[in-house]
């Protein structure tokens, strides 16, 4: 709790843009996880106001085509987006953790095996995995945490192999290692903390573009099933009616924007204040 | 030309009205945006109404609808029942494929044959009938002979599905109907890139003298409504087709776009899966409970902005009284969802959970689902919606039966008696995977196709409406118009009021580009 | 000798992903419930017409034989037919490469005309004090606003105002150039931010990171201008990473910007392959996916080569 603080007073401290970005994003996460409590009305209720409504005090966002109250929606999305990614990414750190580590560690077999996977998976197109993913999984929520998770985890085994790999040769590995540790231990206890600052960082990363491609497989009409919304699929709803409802694409694609903004933002302050670099002037 | 074909191009000059003969005939280029690519090559198989669109354009049928929905000449100029069983069928003078050979009575035969053939896997092979022999009985005549009385022959033919091929060409090896196109009707393919475009001719042989009034047809392939929208105001095409009714506002105000609805025997409909044993709709209470809980009026209202009508399971466009008067259409709301929660009281089960699964590529349908979840949740259930790719769509409710209920459209075709027919599950095959079989529905079935007098048939038809509503296992929810959007000042359009057979551009020969 | 070397196990690395590759999209394919039967007989499919269609297309063959089959005519450089046109996809994908060549070329080019400068711009001022750039903001909105949103955009306001650019009907470049411009540059644009965002972070972290070596300080010390600093110190140490990103990025758009494509009607290979996909038109989708990834790896290979071009160390 208390390093919690003290990242967030670091981040905030730091400039402008990475205070708006921290702003920003707790703002969202606020929404999202108490957006269903607001007095916002019924994301589902279907003639809440006109069809195609625009923007009025009592529909601050305008109305869908089935006259749904476009404001309520989006917040349903934000929490959509944020919790099917945030899961998503979770799971695959988890996961590229133990393959990286496994794999920077144990070398050899093990290591071709995770390197070329993850390159196997590197090299398909996100996209493509992700309609591949979500074809054969069958759209909805599950899928769409698949699939952001397999296209995050070439990324995240990379990274902490290589840390592993830098870290595995260090005196202090090798000494555990003629004390007789066993590998989990070793795994555990020297190498896990010092790959954890690089997850970090590329935590946020994955979450950003596991954001992006859930967003992109609900506007291709593979994300979530109505009447649920996140906020790709919302923009797909409005870009239908784009040149009538302006309204229902802006809005739902300035607060995805916004969203993914926030948290590049925050991932970049982390990352400056873990791997700062203090360059000088030129004169 | 010889003396012969142009004392025939006069005549239908003459028959068409004077004004109708072209001056500028077969020049300029038509430009349709085109909604959907192709699913195949193949007329006999494809299922498709994005297939049957471009088949319209190249092929032919024997007959065709006119706008009352009645039949007219297509290929064949005259057509007799000669008893209940036999059919004779005379081929126009002058049809020629577009390599110039004339059309034979060989072509007709074999064509039947083809699809009757059950390695060509075509679907319209019930819908003509048990034929049991079909031969030649002149130049250009032949004469069909029914194994038993099937009253939709005639219409079944004036669907593009029952297109004549070359079938000289095709058992010569020279054509391969499985990756191209050759037929009589008034363009030809010149060139075709696949997803992207397509470029028609006019067939030079076509036996329309001085048609089809244009000389090429491009047809861009754009499945974007915005991208199709955009193209049409800034008059990159000339005429397109849209399903969405808000169209209409969406084009906005511009003098040269014109919008002109088609009225179709189509209606969006709910297939409803009997037959699935861990289903709730298993239990015909369940499914009567949720045909009596959905409003079809707010489905009118909210999807479609009121421009649509509730419809029956005897399309509305048919005209007939047929279904009006039961609870499901006639009651009021209040009651009906009172109704239907007895049903489910009785059924013990007051919450079914049920999925209702649509594909995705029809926004229409996500919309209507919607609609359908909030009006069912009034009743006490509780739907999931599972939107998913079309293929996956056709897979689970008409192979694998793996489904609870479904939404989608239905082509009315051109005949009360045809459409009706669904509801035997064994004529109509596709829907064996849930359509309960219910002997005395087919039986009734059976009976309307051969009752010849107007009245006793619709009595009848009231009879079987009311079968089908007890059943409740394939709805008709509200109809389905397209939109024909098209340039004032780049083409004259010729629209039938009404169409059967998703055949809207039937009249693309008429088509005048300014 | 040092550079076959260094590349022969990379050679062998690239095929083995391209194999593994294949695999995964044969296997992915097959799983996805619905099949082409399903696409062109419509609902009106039967059991028979089912197995006549399996049949026709070889769909009915044990799943091993089928990749065999599709393996052994790969390496003879055939990529199989499209089932609903029964012609080979290679042609189509040979028509379509212009098309998203044209696309990358446009995005790439934005992406390195506005980073690189910004990048550097920023790199060096921060490399002395805090605050708020121009420059950091543009790298934040370009790589986090979507490219279906940039595109939704783009759309909105060029056709509530029917401005010079149009929203698809894309026309060679060879047919007409200025129709062609008027459809391609929009979805280019759109493209581009991410690409503008890629290379200005890119490019700042590396000189940032330069800036930080003792020969700045050196340079600096010898009294060497500005200029010559960047130029010759800075620029040139802070290439790889940028070279990096910037042939990753355009390995990505030769692999079919997808949702741009689709957004904006641009016959490309990501509309294609989409389609494909949509309509289980197997061949095109592995064709796809196979290009996408070997265009992929083939850049990337690039970029290890140029690696060792630039500097003498890698590899030895």
């Amino acid at each position: 709790m208390r390093t919690a603080i003290y990242w967030l007073s670091r981040i905030w401290r730091s400039d402008a843009l990475s205070a708006f970005g921290l702003a920003s994003l707790l703002l969202l996460i606020f929404l999202g996880i108490f957006g269903p409590l607001l007095p916002l009305g019924d994301p589902t209720q279907i003639a809440a106001g006109p069809r195609l409504g625009p923007p009025t005090p009592q529909h601050p966002f305008g109305t869908d085509e089935l006259g749904r109250s476009f404001l309520p929606r989006v917040v349903q999305g934000i929490r959509a987006t944020f919790l099917l990614s945030a899961i998503a990414v979770l799971i695959s750190a988890m996961i590229g953790t133990f393959l990286g580590m496994a794999a920077g560690y144990f070398g050899r077999a093990v290591d071709i095996m995770v390197a070329r996977g993850a390159d196997i998976l590197f090299a398909f197109p996100a996209l493509l995995v992700g309609l591949l993913v979500a074809a054969v999984l069958g759209p909805g929520q599950v899928s769409a945490i698949a699939v952001i998770a397999i296209a995050t985890l070439p990324l995240l085994i990379r990274v902490v192999r290589s840390v592993t790999l830098s870290v595995a040769g260090r005196g202090f590995v090798t000494a555990a290692e003629v004390a007789g540790a066993s590998a989990g231990r070793i795994l555990l206890l020297h190498i896990l903390p010092n790959v954890m600052g690089a997850v970090m960082v590329q935590l946020t990363y994955a979450l950003s573009i596991g954001m992006i491609i859930e967003s992109a497989l609900s506007f291709l009409g593979l994300g979530v099933q109505p009447p649920d919304a996140s906020l790709g699929s919302l923009l797909r709803q409005g870009s239908a009616y784009l040149t009538i409802a302006p309204w229902m694409a802006m809005s739902s694609g300035a607060v995805l924007s916004l969203a993914i903004m926030s948290v590049n933002l925050v991932g970049d302050a982390v990352r400056d204040a873990l791997e700062p670099l203090k360059g000088r002037d030129l004169t | 030309m010889t003396s012969r074909k142009l004392l025939g191009s006069v005549a239908a000059a003459a028959l068409m009205g004077l004004a109708a003969l072209p001056l500028h005939a077969q020049e300029g280029t038509l430009t349709w945006g085109k909604p959907a690519e192709i699913t195949g090559f193949d007329v006999h198989v494809a299922g498709t109404v994005a297939s049957w669109e471009m088949y319209q354009m190249v092929y032919e049928t024997l007959l065709s609808a006119d706008d009352e929905l009645g039949l007219q000449a297509g290929l064949a100029e005259s057509w007799e029942q000669t008893s209940d069983t036999t059919y004779t069928l005379t081929i126009r003078e002058g049809a020629a494929f577009s390599n110039g050979r004339a059309v034979t009575t060989d072509d007709v035969i074999g064509s039947f044959e083809r699809i009757k053939n059950p390695e060509t896997a075509s679907y319209w092979s019930h819908q003509l009938g048990d034929i049991a022999s079909i031969e030649a009985v002149g130049d250009r005549t032949v004469q069909v002979e029914l194994a038993k009385p099937h009253a939709t022959f005639l219409p079944a033919l004036a669907h593009i599905t029952a297109a004549i091929l070359p079938m000289k060409e095709l058992r010569e090896g020279s054509f391969d109907p499985t990756q191209e196109m050759m037929g009589s009707g008034p363009f030809m393919v010149e060139n075709h890139n696949q997803d992207e475009s397509w470029t028609l001719k006019a067939n030079p042989h076509y036996w329309r003298d001085g048609y089809p009034l244009a000389a090429t047809l491009e047809v861009p392939i754009i499945p974007d409504e915005s991208a199709r929208i955009a193209a049409i105001r800034d008059g990159r095409i000339d005429f397109t087709t849209f399903e969405n009714p808000d169209v209409q506002r969406m084009l906005g105000t511009n003098a040269q776009v014109e919008i002109q609805p088609q009225q179709t025997t189509n209606y969006y409909r709910l297939d409803v899966n009997a037959l699935k044993e861990d289903s709730a709709f298993f239990d015909k209470r369940v499914r009567q409970a949720m045909n009596l809980s959905l409003d079809r009026e707010a489905i009118n209202n909210f999807v479609f902005d009121g421009s649509s009508a509730v419809d029956y399971p005897v399309p509305a466009a048919f005209g007939k009284d047929a279904c009006r008067d039961l609870d499901t259409y006639a009651m009021p709301r209040d009651e009906r969802l009172e109704k239907a929660r007895g049903l489910l009281e009785e059924a013990g089960n007051t919450s079914p959970e049920v999925a209702l699964t649509i594909s995705s590529a029809n926004p229409v349908l996500g919309r209507i689902g919607q609609v359908v979840q909030q009006n069912l949740s009034e009743a006490g259930f509780e739907v999931e919606i599972n939107q998913v790719p079309t293929a996956e769509y056709l897979q689970k409710v008409f192979t694998d039966g793996d489904f609870d209920f479904s939404a989608s459209w239905l082509a009315g075709y051109t005949d009360p008696g045809m459409v009706i027919k669904w509801w035997d599950p064994n004529f109509a095959v596709w829907n064996l995977s849930f359509q309960q079989n219910v002997p005395e529905l087919s039986e009734a079935l059976k009976e309307v196709s051969s009752i010849a007098d107007e009245a006793v048939r619709d009595e009848k038809l009231v009879e079987i409406c009311e079968m089908i509503d007890d059943g409740a296992n394939l709805l008709a929810l509200v109809g389905k118009s397209d939109y024909v959007v098209y340039r004032n000042d780049q083409v004259e359009v010729v629209v039938a009021d009404r169409s059967g057979s998703a055949n809207t551009y039937q009249y693309i020969a008429e088509f005048d580009p300014k | 000798m040092r550079l076959l070397l260094y590349l022969l196990p990379r050679v062998a690395a690239a095929l083995i992903t391209l194999l593994g590759v294949s695999v995964l999209v044969f296997l992915a394919l097959r799983m996805i419930p619905g099949g082409y039967a399903d696409i062109l007989l419509g609902p009106f499919v039967t059991p028979e017409a089912r197995e006549a269609i399996s049949q026709r297309y070889g769909l009915d063959q044990p799943m091993i034989v089928q990749y065999w089959r599709w393996l052994v005519s790969l390496l003879q450089g055939d990529f199989g037919i499209s089932m609903v046109t029964q012609k080979p996809v290679i042609h189509e994908f040979i028509r379509r490469a212009p098309v998203t060549l044209e696309l990358a070329f446009i995005a790439l080019g934005l992406a390195l005309a506005v980073g690189l400068p910004l990048g550097v711009a920023s790199g060096i001022r921060r490399g002395g004090r805090k605050g708020l750039d121009a420059a950091r903001v543009v790298g934040a909105i370009g790589a986090s606003v979507p490219d279906f949103v940039v595109g939704s955009v783009l759309i909105f306001i060029f056709s509530v105002w029917s401005l010079w650019f149009r929203v698809g009907g894309y026309v060679p470049f060879t047919d007409d150039p200025v129709g062609n411009l008027q459809t391609m540059l929009l979805p280019g644009l759109t493209l581009s931010l991410f690409g503008i965002a890629l290379v200005l972070r890119t490019t700042r972290d590396a000189v940032l990171r330069v800036m930080t070596e003792g020969y700045i300080t050196a340079a600096v010390a010898r009294g060497e201008t500005p200029r010559a600093i960047i130029r010759l110190h800075i620029l040139r140490n802070a290439a790889i990473p940028v070279v990096t990103v910037v042939t990753t990025y355009f390995g990505f758009l030769l692999g079919g910007a997808v949702v741009v494509e689709v957004l904006f009607s641009i016959p490309g290979f990501g509309l294609f392959t989409f389609n494909g996909l949509l309509n289980r038109d197997y061949a095109i989708v592995q064709a796809g996916v196979l290009l996408a990834a070997g265009v992929f790896v083939a850049i990337n290979m690039t970029a290890d080569f140029l690696y060792a071009v630039i500097d003498p160390r890698v590899g030895s």
